[in-house]
């Protein structure tokens, strides 16, 4: 494998995904490297979910390959991906409900809880020795996340801002190496969002995870993104660094319409 | 109104429900009784006088039941002991197991001796119990609506039927009916073959979601029983409708002389129904202790979570047709199991016991009781094996009896018996309006909240 492919964590190239007649993602690349928080920006609409959703292998692309530290992942079903080490949030929070805050992270654990079928049936040592260490690691996980003493607690019962970090630690529980969140600070109030800030500046800097966002909430995604993508109807029509992105007449021109570019620019 | 009152209330009552079933046993004192359970679940008195009164009313009942055999209400009055006894929070475990056992192994038995029908309905329950259980991990835990469920049933039953009667002798040489004691071999071997038929049809229909899942299970179901009626030719395997009869039973030599060393003297009678009873009690341990093992492990809990949200639960890395079939396995061999303990306690099996509204009872029982609740599916189990079996022939029969005497004139059509299914339906559909949680909803770790909430007070 040559030394660039592993530069790069993922390494989009030119993804297309159709639905009818719908170009939902077209002719999308682009490169994250480690250790980078990459964000994806758009306005409603411009397919960033959809794209996710190809990473993700929630949807098989129609054209194009994905690969993850070289290694192509493209049209792999999200059970393998999650088990590649990519661990995600959900725009609209998609925990558990019947279950725990702490068996919530449990089940991000799965794959790396390693007790055979017997094993369980018979609660052999090797069982229980599994889950608790399966536990342990859970409960340093909500620690890390600040939601250790809501561990008993049903995962709905939490308020908001807590149940999107427990979306957080259930995907950290996969161990992974790349995360990715889907609108992590939609409806979350101005302390929340700086906290979520943190949050993710934090898990970059002390877990070394590489992390792709996207985002609606522009001041976040200015301040704490090395590097940003825009699409817009399916297709990619800016990257760069913040500061590039602000300035960009065709990225000011897809968020308020054309014209708008001369008043608006480097205020966006 | 406050514990003190309700302390009272509770101990009269039970104490009350003692005296009348002791000294005038019958369906009044029956009804008083069951009054007495209803009272200490929902009046909440101290946690003594919980244990206390649900140990006076055991009591009462078995010594009822003892002078008076042929009164069924009092057998339910057992029955919603041991239901209080799983599900009103706050009594030392201890206090619960040692009243529980009691109620299976002395007053069940009691009632049993008197009257072989109890042993029967308990045997029956049993079975149901732990199919019912079985079902729950598919339908209750991994939420993949099993249509089909009693073919596992049906192929357990035939896989000892075929070998433990002549029947086998038609296409295999060898002496058939195997010896009673192959039985034992026989249910591990059922386990085996029904878990390998789940396999294999879950292979194709568990890559379908809910509807078409629910459609395919059925067609499948019904295939085995067709399968069943016409397997008698070319070569007889089945002896298709007539059904296979008699089919062995295990030797239970061994039983006698281990029941007359505690003093117990076994007749024909009421042997073999009482070995069945342990036996179908023994499994019914067994099963709930693997339900409860894998409902705590990373399986139980990705069942749970496909349950919740399939989409979820795949971006979490777990395989979604491995993690189903290791359901729909699990809960086939269950099926299969008490196929072959089915099989041995008729000694009879046909086809007729293996029909969609097996499959949908079952069904029934899950729901009813709670998806994904132990004590709740064993209870709807109870309920619907009660009802089909008993309550409304019981009821027939009071009906019947009116008639004759003249006091009611009634069309000869309305005989509850005959509307089995009507009465099923509308119990299940209002369950369905009035407590779609089920009976005892399943209480993912509720229970320990509200102990704490009550431990407060």
């Amino acid at each position: 494998m040559s030394a660039t492919a592993v530069a790069s964590a993922l390494e989009v190239q030119s993804v297309s995904k159709s639905f009818g007649g719908l170009k939902a993602v077209n002719d999308v690349s682009l490169t994250v490297r480690p250790g980078e928080i990459f964000s994806v920006i758009g306005p409603n609409g411009a397919g960033k979910t959809t794209f996710f959703n190809l990473l993700t292998g929630i949807y098989e692309p129609d054209e194009g390959s994905v690969r993850f530290f070289g290694k192509d992942i493209t049209g792999m079903s999200p059970d393998k991906v999650a088990a590649q080490g990519i661990g995600r949030t959900f725009q609209n929070i998609r925990l558990f409900a019947a279950m725990t805050v702490l068996e919530n992270v449990l089940i991000g654990h799965h794959i790396h809880t390693h007790s055979s079928y017997l094993d369980a049936m018979l609660r052999t040592p090797r069982h229980l020795e599994a889950e608790r260490r399966a536990k342990e690691r859970a409960m340093e996980l909500l620690d890390y996340m600040g939601l250790a003493r809501r561990a008993g607690e049903l995962a709905t019962s939490l308020p908001y801002g807590e149940q999107r970090r427990l979306e957080i630690a259930r995907a950290l529980a996969l161990e992974p190496k790349l995360l990715f969140l889907d609108e992590p600070a939609a409806g979350m109030n101005p302390q929340e969002t700086d906290r979520l800030k943190e949050d993710v500046r934090r898990l970059r800097k002390e877990l070394g995870l590489t992390i792709v966002l996207i985002e609606h909430d522009m001041s976040m995604v200015m301040s704490i993104s090395d590097r940003i993508a825009v699409l817009e109807y399916g297709s990619k029509i800016a990257e760069g660094l913040p500061a590039e992105i602000r300035t960009n007449t065709r990225v000011i021109e897809a968020y308020l319409g054309k014209g708008a570019a001369g008043q608006a620019g480097g205020r966006a | 109104m406050s514990r003190q009152t309700a302390n009272v209330v509770v101990l009269g009552v039970a104490g009350l429900s003692l005296a009348l079933l002791w000294l005038t046993p019958g369906a009044l004192a029956g009804f008083l009784g069951l009054i007495g359970v209803a009272l200490t679940a929902y009046l909440r008195p101290a946690m003594a006088v919980r244990a206390g009164s649900l140990a006076l009313l055991a009591l009462g009942f078995t010594l009822a039941l003892s002078q008076v055999p042929r009164v069924s209400i009092l057998f339910y009055g057992l029955v919603a002991v041991l239901v209080a006894l799983i599900t009103i929070p706050g009594i030392p475990r201890w206090i619960k197991g040692l009243l529980g056992v009691a109620v299976l192994l002395i007053s069940v038995p009691i009632a049993g001796f008197n009257n072989t029908f109890f042993l029967e309905l308990g045997i029956q329950i049993g079975i149901y119990a732990a199919m019912a259980l079985g079902l729950n991990v598919v339908v209750g835990m991994a939420g993949l609506l099993d249509l089909g469920y009693a073919a596992f049933f049906a192929i357990g039953a035939y896989t000892w039927a075929i070998f433990g009667s002549p029947q086998a002798a038609n296409f295999l040489s060898g002496s058939f009916p195997l010896p009673g004691n192959y039985f034992y071999l026989f249910m591990a071997l059922a386990i085996i073959t029904t878990a390998i038929t789940g396999l294999l049809i879950g292979l194709p229909a568990l890559r379908l979601r809910g509807d078409y899942l629910a459609i395919v299970t059925l067609g499948l179901g019904e295939v085995v029983r067709v399968l069943a009626n016409n397997l008698d030719h070319p070569v007889n395997f089945t002896n298709g409708p007539q059904g296979i009869t008699p089919v062995s039973r295990p030797d239970i030599g061994w039983f006698h002389s281990l029941m007359s060393s505690v003093g117990v003297e076994l007749d024909a009678r009421t042997d073999y129904q009482f070995f069945f009873y342990l036996l179908v009690l023994v499994i019914i341990g067994v099963v709930v202790l693997v339900n409860i093992n894998l409902g705590n492990s990373r399986f139980g809990r990705a069942w749970i979570a496909i349950r919740e949200d399939e989409t979820a639960a795949k971006a979490m890395g777990i395989p979604m047709l491995g993690t189903k079939l290791l359901a729909f396995a699990t809960g086939a061999a269950f099926s299969g199991a008490m196929g072959v303990i089915f099989a041995a306690q008729r000694t009879f099996v046909s086809p007729e016991s293996f029909t969609l509204l097996a499959s949908i009872t079952i069904l029934g029982m899950v729901v009813l009781g709670g998806m994904g609740s132990i004590p709740g599916v064993i209870l709807g189990a109870a309920a619907l094996t009660a009802i089909n079996t008993d309550v409304l022939k019981s009821f027939s029969e009071y009906l019947n009896n009116l008639r004759q005497a003249g006091v009611l004139n009634l069309p000869n059509q309305v005989e509850p018996a005959k509307y089995e299914r009507l009465v099923f339906g509308v119990i299940l559909v209002l369950m369905m309006i009035f407590r779609p949680q089920g009976l005892i909803p399943e209480r993912r770790h509720q229970l320990e909240i509200e102990e704490a909430k009550e431990a407060q007070q």
